[in-house]
């Protein structure tokens, strides 16, 4: 049974990274996601914070690494760091607060200057929760996320409102770029020696497969 | 497998349980005390209000009818049991009785009191409020210069007030004001008229003109409302500083015109993300004195100690610096030079086995003073310490990052990137005393 594999039993290793500017809510959807909390009034993220959780897709495990980094331009330089090797982004705007929108574009770019280009960016706007306050339309929202070729959804961590799917969404895309890959190069993923780095996210180091020793724990 | 670098000192069964006591107390450690009431006068709900010390001075202060703030959660009071080597109160009691004898001296000495200060300021008759204002360098050596002082810092602060934290409407008025009194022209309102503002081009809201007050008002908005954000998170568990109360709003208001003036007088770093979690303490602290003078001047006199304790460090926040000798990279680099030098197996585990780069989380650590890395009494305890330190925290506190190291590194030793990573970011309570112990012993060692 799932529940019992031991935390570093996984098929395939994916590192996410969450960005986006201060206050849109990075912190809550990661420990929403990771650990189903969420706390009005959370510490502002200094420098990056990691949490992991595993899901399944299809009959694989499938453990996300995810990085939640701080918002404040100042920071930028520092985390920018901490691309290296994602395979997957959230780029989160408070869908009440409209100029967390405009900083999107910003970054974007920042994502494509130190990622690899197949990375699997998913634009989330995030806050739903605050229907009076919307100050970003969805329509806007899809519209641009299709102009620049990325995924979107609305969230609130509050309401725990999609952001399982949101996540699962980005993994389960990478799997299939992953998987996809494999396949193109004649391989099956599953038959990859231990520890073989797949090519997704370039000189990547820790997005993996990785052949499940034993069968259940 | 023991690398041979590691000194015997460090292999000893003192780095993984508390030493003994002190050597001042042959007999067993009494049991953990209850912590000492700390210096905010503050009550469990169901005592009644005067208590006779310097209760009565502050309950005067609260508006009438206002129900005083019971600090159920008071993190000075939820202070883990068990800590006989830092909670000794025969050792507590001797240290604020040194304490006390060398604040009651005509002239302060420095050396005397850093060395006091370093082990850890005990919680009670509000010592740690003075000691970190003399430690700031705030308030002078020589006491009969303290009421001068102060006062002459209180009424530069009360200007920078005046000066910095009003809005462009007022500003424009008052130009208009100064320019129609200097043309004596004070006979309009006799005449019933209702006079127009003569608002300069550049001076007005839409003027796209750089210099224009509005402009710069427009810019700062972008940096209040961070400082505001930031603000509403600080320490967001106490009730102190977060939640509805009057009180948390006041003390909120404080912290948010501390950070704005600071970034108004600063335009080379203006407010960078953290510095909320550097002030905190500082305002907890002057804002708890027993004396009530101190309490109503707490806003001006934590914004010294802040500029004072923030030149130490504020190159940590400067993006321009990351890169520079001075900047956090090379800051982090020397904490990891540091645990290399002393336990080069772990340093080795860390770094090169597992690939926990120590940016991952010492960027926090060292960035932060260790403010989000403890309960907050814990933190005063270890900033007694970091300000203690003559040449300023920085030093003593990559000493106290590695002993972190060192104390967890049998978990660390056995852990993988995940879980090394999953330990240090969220670091597990430990015993403060027994911490600074094992950072001051780097100190003898990292010469030899």
């Amino acid at each position: 049974m799932a529940a019992y594999r031991a935390d570093d039993d996984y098929d395939y290793l994916f590192k996410l990274v969450l960005i986006g500017d201060s206050g849109v809510g990075k912190s809550n959807l990661l420990s929403r996601f990771a650990k189903n909390e969420f706390n009005l009034e959370s510490k502002s993220t200094i420098g990056v914070e990691f949490a992991t959780r595993s899901i399944r897709v299809d009959d694989k495990i499938v453990k996300a690494q995810i990085w939640d980094t701080a918002g404040q331009e100042r920071y930028r330089a520092i985390t920018s760091a901490y691309y290296r090797g994602a395979v997957g982004a959230l780029l989160v705007y408070d869908t009440s607060r409209h100029v967390t929108f405009e900083n999107v574009e910003r970054w974007l770019k920042e994502l494509r200057d130190h990622t690899d280009q197949n990375i699997v960016i998913m634009l989330v706007g995030n806050k739903a929760d605050l229907r009076h306050l919307r100050a970003v339309p969805t329509e806007e929202a899809k519209a641009y996320a299709e102009k620049e070729n990325t995924y979107f959804m609305e969230t609130s961590a509050l309401e725990a409102l999609n952001v399982e799917t949101a996540f699962t969404e980005v993994l389960t895309q990478i799997y299939h770029v992953v998987s996809r890959k494999a396949l193109d190069a004649g391989n099956d993923p599953s038959a990859l020696p231990k520890g073989q780095t797949i090519n997704v996210g370039s000189k990547d180091d820790v997005s993996a497969v990785k052949k499940t020793t034993c069968c259940s724990a | 497998m023991v690398n041979k670098r590691v000194p015997d000192w460090l292999n000893s069964s003192m780095w993984q349980s508390p030493p003994p006591a002190s050597t001042t107390t042959a007999a067993p450690p009494p049991p953990p005390p209850p912590i000492k009431p700390p210096s905010p006068p503050s009550k469990p709900p169901s005592v009644s209000s005067s208590d006779g010390s310097g209760n009565e001075a502050r309950e005067a202060r609260e508006p009438a009818g206002s129900v005083q703030k019971t600090e159920v959660r008071d993190p000075l009071l939820s202070s883990s049991g068990g800590n006989e080597y830092d909670a000794d109160p025969v050792e507590d009691v001797s240290r604020q009785v040194q304490l006390s004898q060398e604040l009651s001296k005509k002239i302060i000495n420095m050396g005397e009191l850093q060395r006091l200060a370093s082990l850890g300021i005990p919680d009670g008759a509000g010592i740690r409020s003075t000691v970190w204002k003399l430690l700031l360098a705030y308030l002078p050596r020589d006491k009969a210069l303290w009421s001068s002082e102060l006062a002459k810092k209180r009424s530069q602060y009360k200007n920078f007030k005046d000066d910095l934290l009003k809005n462009p409407s007022e500003v424009t008025r008052e130009m208009e004001e100064s320019t129609s009194s200097q043309n004596g022209d004070e006979t309009r309102e006799g005449k019933g008229l209702l006079s127009r503002s003569e608002i300069p081009v550049d001076e007005h809201p839409l003027s796209l003109g750089k210099t224009s007050v509005w402009n710069q008002f427009f810019q700062d908005t972008e940096i209040i409302e961070q400082i505001d954000r930031d603000v509403k998170r600080t320490h967001p568990d106490m009730h102190f500083f977060s939640g509805d109360s009057a009180s948390a709003k006041a003390n909120q208001d404080a912290l948010k015109n501390i950070l704005i003036i600071y970034a108004k007088l600063n335009p080379g770093i203006r407010y960078v993300q953290g510095m909320n979690e550097i002030l905190a303490p500082l305002y907890y602290v002057f804002k708890n004195d027993p004396n009530e003078d101190f309490v109503i001047n707490a806003e001006a006199d934590t914004f010294f100690c802040f500029v004072e304790l923030l030149s130490g460090i504020r190159d940590n926040f400067c993006k321009q610096l990351d890169n520079s000798v001075v900047g956090i990279r090379s800051t982090i680099s020397r904490m990891s030079q540091l645990l290399k030098e002393h336990d080069e197996e772990l340093w080795r585990h860390l770094e090169l086995t597992t690939k926990v780069n120590p940016q991952f989380y010492a960027f926090r650590w060292i960035t932060l003073l260790l403010t989000q890395e403890f309960n907050f009494a814990d933190i005063l305890h270890i900033w007694d310490t970091l300000l203690s330190d003559p040449e300023g925290p920085q030093e003593t506190l990559l000493r106290v990052c590695c002993a972190m190291l060192i104390l967890v590194r049998r978990r660390l030793l056995a852990g993988d990137f995940t879980a090394n990573l999953k330990l240090l970011q969220s670091y597990p309570s430990t015993n403060i005393g027994h911490l600074l112990y094992v950072a001051n012993k780097l100190r003898s060692h990292s010469h030899s």
